[in-house]
């Protein structure tokens, strides 16, 4: 037996038990039943025969010569008719110089025929029964029962000692045996196999709240739904609240983790707008050296906001599961923010038709912050067009953005998607953004592709996980 | 032309009213979210900047207020909030240009100007009207080349003459869209700017339509 999957399934562990219990109370059944049967008609048989030789004996008289004879003919019909397997047989036992001779068949039973049975030597005591297994008329096996009896009142007055004997053919007694064995472990076998099935049905319908639970568990994995939803047996519902209390607390956590991060940008950068505006405008603007430091140190504290806040964005990103957001909304309307904060440039952005039920496995934020991300990028850099492509293989959603710009040197695509690991090496104003994206595309699972665009620019494909 | 400022916090506040006015606009200020609403609602501004994060009302549902009520001038919005689905959100309730804090001060005039420019059907950022040439982007008007010398209220008085070239500017219009809501008002000073104007254009070019107001035009 193969224990890992033993310990592996409960479906397993609970046949493999109900199967063994079956098994063993079938065949102790079997054995118990059949061996009271096997008794019951032994016993009877043997009373049958041992009637058949009292009744002999009752019946058993000597003629004037000393011969045995019966009173009167047994009752049972089948002694007298031949072979018909039940017998009886009066044998005379001489006591020869302290030897028995036997002469065999003194007195027979009718349906004996021409036949004697010779049954085993030996001295009985007075009254005493032996029971015997001897071959009888046509070779078949019998039971037989003997008895002695001394009759001291003969008519030359010599005491003369009979044996008698009953025997009945053994098939009376195994027969029934065989026919009942037959028949009982046909029976057993029926009900074996109707608990087989009875406990198949009883695994398979006990542990269907399992099998709909793991669905349910699927479809919040798959974004389908965001809690775990249907009908469960009251021993497993506890189970689904706390899980359904986990999966709410966990978006609760995410959404409260993301407010104070932009609360907290917020609280930075106004300050970090005045300070920045102070130094470099109005009255009290002045060209110092002073001036020059709070500018720079501004722009590295703003850039430092950025990346932490966008961090802890990717950080609380994506460990809330089924959440599923369409692509559409979202396309439509960072392509309406794009043509107005764009506007002054006049750029065709062009969003090819994809289907409605296009949707990303994730969070509405996460796929806005990195398809802004990359239209922004796109509209920066281009010419004129921008074009948007989307397409889903059923497990992959492939968003993919070209533009007419200058495009970017093969051996800089790396360093502009790595760059912000080290944030604090970052220029200003450049590529965070990809960085980002490609931080958050990794966390989904998903990545981010820089390659040459058929519009002369540069294209990026962002592989993401879809949802069904 | 005539901004209003929308912004809490008192320094910024400040900075901006100076900086923008130093462009040559005439500047309003809200610090909270009901003040904004009312005075967007009631005055006649070219163009607003407004904050988000706001006391008492906060800056999309001021926004979402204007555009229900028919306000249609254009609105900057300018915050700290700088993720895209807060960009999205401001665009769709009637925004139409976001900026994020930190800013430069340049570039924050730059798509003002911009926004103007556009409200008034304008493309370029230069406005022409015959041998006038108006340059948003440095608040300079030339005639044929030459630079003309304005002081700020006669720059804003031709600027706004200029977006709305060709159309009948009533004096009222002039008063409301030059000078600031606390800014003693004269209907008078109009009429000084305008004659002092005329002396500094080419003849003909302000042209005084009886009873309703200017019209600056190239068509003679």
């Amino acid at each position: 037996m193969n224990f890992s999957g033993l310990h592996g399934s409960l479906r397993i562990r609970l046949l493999a038990g109900t199967l063994f219990w079956i098994a063993t109370s079938i065949l102790v059944a079997g054995w118990g039943l059949g061996s009271l049967f096997r008794q019951h008609v032994a016993t009877q048989f043997h009373t049958e025969l041992t009637s058949h030789l009292d009744q002999l004996t009752a019946q058993f008289t000597l003629d004037e010569q000393g011969r045995p004879q019966l009173a009167l003919p047994l009752s049972d019909p089948r002694l007298s008719r031949p072979y018909s397997g039940c017998y009886w047989q009066i044998d005379l036992v001489s006591d020869i110089g302290g030897s028995d001779s036997v002469i065999a068949g003194q007195l027979r039973s009718r349906s004996l025929w021409d036949h004697v049975l010779v049954a085993p030597s030996g001295m009985l005591a007075d009254g005493e029964i032996h029971q015997h297994r001897i071959l009888g008329p046509e070779g078949k096996m019998l039971g037989m029962v003997e008895r002695s009896v001394r009759i001291d009142d003969t008519p030359d007055g010599k005491p003369r000692t009979f044996r008698l004997i009953a025997a009945a053919d053994e098939n009376f007694m195994l027969e029934p045996i065989a026919r009942f064995s037959g028949n009982l472990w046909l029976a057993l076998g029926l009900l074996a196999t109707g608990l087989i099935l009875a406990a198949l049905v009883q695994v398979f319908v006990g542990l269907a709240p399992l099998r709909t639970l793991r669905t349910a568990l699927g479809k919040v994995r798959s974004g389908e739904t965001q809690r775990l939803e249907g009908v469960f047996p009251g021993e497993v519902t506890p189970l689904i609240d706390e899980f359904n209390t986990v999966l709410a607390q966990n978006a609760e956590v995410v959404e409260r983790a993301r407010t104070h991060a932009g609360n907290l940008a917020h609280a930075l950068k106004t300050p970090l707008s005045v300070l920045a505006n102070a130094a470099t405008s109005g009255k009290d603007a002045d060209h110092s050296e002073l001036a020059r430091l709070v500018v720079d140190q501004v722009a590295i504290a703003q850039r430092q906001v950025d990346y932490h806040l966008a961090r802890a964005q990717v950080a609380a990103t994506s460990r809330v599961p089924g959440v599923k957001t369409p692509l559409q909304p979202v396309v439509e309307g960072l392509a309406r923010v794009m043509r107005r904060i764009h506007a002054e440039r006049q750029l065709e952005l062009i969003v090819h038709p994809f289907p409605e039920s296009l949707s990303f496995r994730g969070e509405a934020q996460d796929l806005q912050e990195m398809l802004g991300n990359l239209l922004d990028n796109a509209c920066k850099w281009a010419k004129r067009n921008i074009e948007l492509n989307a397409c889903s293989n059923g497990t992959t959603l492939t968003v993919t953005i070209d533009d007419d710009g200058s495009g970017l040197a093969v051996e800089k695509r790396d360093a502009v998607i790595l760059r912000g690991i080290r944030a604090d090496e970052q220029v200003a104003g450049s590529g965070l953004g990809l960085a980002i994206v490609d931080d958050l595309a990794r966390l989904y699972g998903g990545q981010l592709e820089l390659v040459d665009s058929p519009l002369g620019g540069l294209r990026v494909v962002l592989t993401l996980p879809a949802s069904q | 032309m005539r901004i209003l400022i929308v912004e809490d916090e008192p320094t910024l506040r400040a900075q901006l009213a100076e900086g923008i006015g130093a462009a040559g606009y005439a500047v309003d200020v809200a610090e909270n979210g009901t003040d904004a609403h009312y005075m967007g609602d009631t005055e006649p501004y070219d163009a607003v900047i407004l904050d988000l994060g706001l006391p008492q009302m906060d800056g999309i549902t001021v926004l979402r207020k204007w555009r229900t009520a028919g306000r249609s001038m254009p609105v900057l919005i300018l915050t700290a909030r700088d993720g895209w689905h807060e960009k999205v959100a401001g665009i769709d309730a009637g925004a139409d240009d976001y900026l994020t804090k930190p800013f430069h001060m340049e570039e924050l005039l730059a798509r003002l100007r911009a926004l103007i420019r556009r409200a008034g059907g304008h493309a370029s950022s230069e406005i022409v009207c015959g041998p006038l040439t108006l340059d948003t982007r440095n608040s300079r008007a030339t005639v044929a080349g030459q630079a003309l010398t304005l002081t700020s209220h006669e720059y804003r008085v031709l600027a706004y003459l200029m977006h709305h070239r060709d159309e009948v500017v009533s004096r009222s219009d002039l008063v409301e869209h030059i000078y600031a809501q606390d800014f003693d008002r004269d209907s008078n000073t109009v009429e000084v700017f305008i004659a002092r104007l005329r002396k500094k254009l080419p003849p003909g070019l302000i042209e005084t339509v009886r009873g309703l107001g200017y019209r600056l035009t190239a068509q003679q």
